[in-house]
């Protein structure tokens, strides 16, 4: 599916996902992501960085300049309280949606 | 979300935005990096890797800009930029942005001065405890039908027996006082007498000592008196001792009691004393002098106590058949200062003014649209580079607006000078003139009347924008013909309308011109020159005066003395003048006449007058004899009547010999001969017709104050001092007061008319000049634009002759559809105005035409320049640059 076929709940709660474990810096969250989905989705920087420093400024995400694997000064993201508190609302909608869904679909 | 976070945000983002920025840069270009690497771990070569990358950033910029986009405070950041783009935009096109301020300016300026005129007068809060409460009540009845009539004592009491919707129902009169004492000298002021429940009524404290209290307008009750703020300053040096101190009100001993603040102007501005006025039982109907005043009980309305009133009035009718269709009007304090005519002259200038407003908006619309032109390939070449349609369009707003707002800040100094000089010379006499400033609510106005403005002539160029074709502008190297065509279009209309507002605007301003020449041209009924005509009020001051014997051979004196100097030809008394100096009203007797219990004739003119009084003004007499000295207290009562008078109560008679009566209790009615009948003379006003009216003799009627009236040979303003002097001389305590001569009691007299012409010609100006400053922006583009095809037309053969009548059939194509339109609209207009003409039609053909042909006129003038540089282009260079 390409990245602007994305729905923008979905990336978010794609990213806040990505970010539950641990602290990671932009290429890791869309690798991350890739690998979440099994490929399933390839965040495009287009759509990544606008979605990481808007949901920055909506203080779900903090940032901190930090070293890369491979030594490189590189910008992390990590949850913050609230970030895990949507994380968390989120995937409660997401589930209820799905489940409707599905069931909708699978209505003959 | 968390709010401080948000401003965190937009603090940042707005203020540190390098840091920002070049955060965004390093964290890309770290990407970049990574996945690069990654992409040489895959195997690529260190090249290929970077251009993969590279290519699945999918542009740098973009993925910033797409960044920038969801920032907090994007909107602001946009305005911003917006507003220092559209700054330098201004700056690099000096002549448009001056143009377009100008037209702003004044558009706006004059729009805040005048509102501020009309709001100061007609709506500011009036410095009286719940003002609106407060009424002022009149009589209004057939014959005369005034509307602001006056009142009886009679019928005051008649008021007060039957009130129930007014607090304390009060009575004033005002008139000029003669104040004298050992504080100064003599003078003349205007006074007031009041009775007991006048100042609670207003609610207003005295800043010394105490107001009327209960009980203080009984007959017998002392003479009190209580000073404006000016006159304590004035001849007491503000000293509190003033109270308790007696001082004397026209002759007669009475004490201070207190002091009012400065600002109190009730019954008008010029009172400086307030005396108890004293209700002795009327001895007869009328006189008619007072005007009531009261506030209303708490939960009456106006209407409740209108309909009180009327009810009052209706009893009034029933005692005293004279009065006929009777009503005693309620009036809010506000409309009793402003009289009849101020408020619709107001509202039609404040509209007037708004034409001028809008003419300026369409006119700068138009410049907008001329430069949107010269902008198109810009525009185009924004939009090709991924700007959005609306964001082109919001920042063309955002231009305006800033424009509008910069013509709104020059505007406010228009507004700021223009109210200064309407105060300060206050040209049409306005009441309440002091409330008239430049405050908070007039800079909200502004700001809204900019705001408004900026989006009106914003919101056509930005709409046009919006709508440009790319392809075709591109490609026509930015003479994209079809937008060209639309917004030639746009404008064409643009200018058809301001042809048409300001034709309105002309219609209205001649309408006004030609009633007040009409009003210039009334004479009053006099022939002599009135610049030759010198009059004063003079009061000797000392009581021994008010009895004939010891103040006709004052007088007599005083005219022997003025005869004396230089250049006068006549002196005599008069206690009325034309225009608008009514002395007295009063209703009569006729010889023969039976009239029934309570009926009455009605209430004229009617004057008392020395001998030469005709003379002097060129009245002319029309039968019979003038007064002269003979008609003293020894000789039998003679009265001189108007041609209006013979010919209304003496139709079809002699009425030299028949005898009038004077006033009017059964035996008390003091019978005079008719010996002559001059021509009417107006005392009401020169818009209103001859009042009926019957002279006395001054040597039989006689009272101490009177007018002075003397005619000169020449400029009757150079010989005051002298007069002043030599009559003084007589008695140190006479006080000569409203020295002028005729001309500026006339002018003065039509002051507010000329007030209204006068702003109304101005703005008509202004809506011609931007008009014509429109039309040649229009043909003059239109022209340039057509360069090629005038060339190729010359070429083949068309000769300058043609060239000209082509570009001037176009003018002259928007001026005739500009005045088909206006006309219409200038009929409406009119209508409005019907009310404050004189001597003129609101249809006034001659008018109409007149100011259709000016138009006509400025607008092919306007359109010949550019007609003339069309018949230079030279055919070979306008081919060539094609």
């Amino acid at each position: 599916m390409a990245a602007t076929n994305l729905l923008q709940g979905t990336l978010d709660l794609l990213i806040l996902k990505a970010l539950a474990l641990t602290e990671l810096h932009g290429l890791a969250i869309s690798n991350r992501i890739a690998q979440m989905t099994n490929g399933t989705f390839q965040v495009k920087p287009g759509s990544l960085f606008p979605a990481l420093h808007r949901m920055e400024e909506s203080g779900w995400l903090a940032s901190s300049w930090g070293e890369s694997e491979n030594n490189r000064r590189a910008k992390f993201y990590q949850l913050t309280a609230a970030g895990r508190r949507q994380l968390q609302t989120e995937t409660e909608q997401w589930k209820t949606i799905a489940l409707a869904i599905g069931m909708a679909l699978e209505t003959s | 979300m968390p709010l401080r976070q948000r401003l965190a945000s937009l603090g940042r983002n707005l203020f540190q935005r390098k840091r920002v920025d070049s955060d965004l840069d390093e964290e890309l270009r770290a990407y970049v990096d990574q996945l690069a690497s990654e992409k040489r771990q895959q195997g690529m070569t260190a090249d290929e890797a970077l251009r993969t990358a590279r290519l699945e950033l999918g542009g740098m910029q973009q993925v910033k800009e797409d960044v920038r986009e969801v920032r907090t405070g994007r909107m602001l950041d946009q305005l911003l930029q917006d507003l220092r783009y559209g700054a330098r935009t201004l700056r690099k096109n000096p002549a448009f942005t001056a143009v377009a301020l100008l037209a702003l300016a004044v558009g706006i300026g004059a729009n805040t001065a005048m509102f501020s005129v009309a709001y100061g007068i007609l709506m500011r809060p009036l410095p009286y405890a719940d003002a609106d409460r407060i009424a002022a009540v009149f009589e209004q009845y057939a014959p005369r039908d005034f509307q602001f009539g006056t009142m009886s004592i009679r019928d005051y009491q008649r008021w007060r027996e039957n009130n129930r919707a007014f607090e304390n129902p009060s009575l004033f009169r005002s008139w000029r006082m003669d104040i004298g004492g050992t504080e100064g000298i003599p003078e003349q002021v205007q006074g007031s007498s009041v009775t007991a429940g006048f100042f609670s009524t207003l609610q207003v404290s005295p800043i010394a000592g105490r107001t009327f209290v209960e009980g203080e307008d009984k007959p017998g009750n002392a003479s009190l008196a209580v000073l404006s703020e000016s006159i304590w300053r004035r001849r007491f040096g503000a000293s509190s001792s003033v109270l308790g101190r007696t001082i004397l009100v026209n002759g007669a001993p009475s004490t201070v009691i207190g002091v009012m603040p400065a600002g109190f102007e009730i019954p008008n501005r010029l009172t400086e004393v307030w005396t108890n006025l004293v209700l002795n039982p009327p001895g007869r109907f009328g006189p008619w002098l007072y005007r009531g005043i009261a506030r209303l009980k708490p939960g009456v309305t106006l209407e409740q106590a209108q309909a009180e009133t009327n009810n009052i009035a209706r009893r009034l009718m029933q005692e005293n058949p004279y009065y006929k269709r009777m009503t005693m009007p309620i009036r809010s304090l506000r409309d009793a200062m402003l009289g009849t005519t101020l408020r619709p002259a107001l509202l039609v200038l404040t509209g007037a003014v708004g034409l001028v407003l809008l003419i300026a908006v369409v006119n700068v619309a138009n410049l907008m649209l001329a430069r949107a032109t010269v902008r198109e390939r810009e525009m185009a070449l924004r939009l090709s580079l991924g700007a959005g349609r609306s964001r082109l369009a919001r920042q063309l707003l955002t231009e305006s607006v800033l424009l509008a707002a910069l013509g709104g800040l020059a505007g406010l100094a228009v507004a700021w000078g223009g109210i200064n000089l309407i105060r300060v010379w206050n040209p049409g006499n306005l009441p309440l003139i002091e409330a008239v400033r430049l405050d908070g609510t007039a800079l909200v106005f502004t700001l809204l009347v900019s705001l408004l403005t900026g989006v009106l002539f914003g919101m056509v160029p930005a709409f046009h924008s919006s709508r440009a074709d790319l392809n075709s502008t591109l490609k026509e190297g930015g003479r994209g013909a079809n937008t060209s065509r639309s917004r030639g279009r746009t404008r064409a209309i643009l200018v058809v309308s301001e042809i048409a507002l300001s034709l309105m605007l002309m219609v209205g301003a001649g309408l006004l011109l030609r009633s007040f020449v009409n009003l210039q041209r009334e004479n009053g009924g006099f022939s002599t020159p009135p610049s030759q005509i010198l009059t004063m009020l003079i009061s000797p001051g000392n009581k021994k005066y008010s009895d004939a014997k010891v103040g006709l051979p004052f007088y007599d004196e005083v005219i022997r003395r003025a005869l004396s100097v230089p250049g006068v030809e006549f002196a005599t008394m008069t206690d009325s003048l034309p225009p608008d100096r009514q002395g007295d009203a009063d209703t009569f007797r006729l010889e023969g006449q039976t009239l029934g219990p309570g009926e009455m004739n009605p209430v004229v003119t009617h004057a008392t007058v020395g001998p030469d009084y005709f003379r002097a003004l060129g009245i002319p007499l029309v039968k019979g004899r003038e007064f002269t000295r003979r008609d003293d207290p020894n000789s039998t009562p003679v009265t001189v009547i108007s041609e209006g008078f013979a010919r209304r109560f003496f139709p079809h008679q002699e009425a030299l010999g028949k005898h009038v009566g004077y006033c009017c209790d059964g035996s008390n009615t003091l019978w005079m001969e008719v010996v002559g009948i001059v021509g009417d003379v107006k005392y009401l006003g020169l818009s209103t017709d001859a009042d009926p009216a019957y002279y006395m003799s001054f040597a039989q009627s006689y009272g101490p104050r009177s007018f002075f009236l003397v005619r000169t040979s020449g400029d009757a303003a150079l010989i005051a001092d002298a007069l002043r002097k030599e009559i003084q001389s007589i008695d140190m305590g006479v006080t000569l007061a409203q020295v002028g001569t005729l001309r500026q009691a006339m002018d003065t007299s039509v002051s507010q008319p000329r007030f209204d012409t006068m702003l109304l010609l101005l703005f008509a100006g202004i809506a011609l000049l931007l008009a014509a400053v429109g039309v040649y922006g229009l043909i003059a583009y239109s022209v340039a634009q057509r360069t090629h095809e005038i060339g190729v037309r010359m070429a083949l053969g068309a000769a300058q002759r043609d060239v000209v009548r082509m570009v001037i059939g176009q003018g002259a194509g928007l001026a005739a559809i500009g005045i088909v339109a206006g006309l219409a609209g200038a009929l409406a207009l009119a209508r409005l105005l019907a009310t404050m003409l004189f001597g003129v039609g609101s249809s006034d053909a001659l008018t109409f035409t007149a100011a259709a042909f000016t138009l006509l006129l400025v607008v092919l003038a306007a359109t010949f320049v550019p007609a003339l540089r069309a018949t230079r282009i030279s055919p070979v260079t306008a081919l060539r640059y094609e």
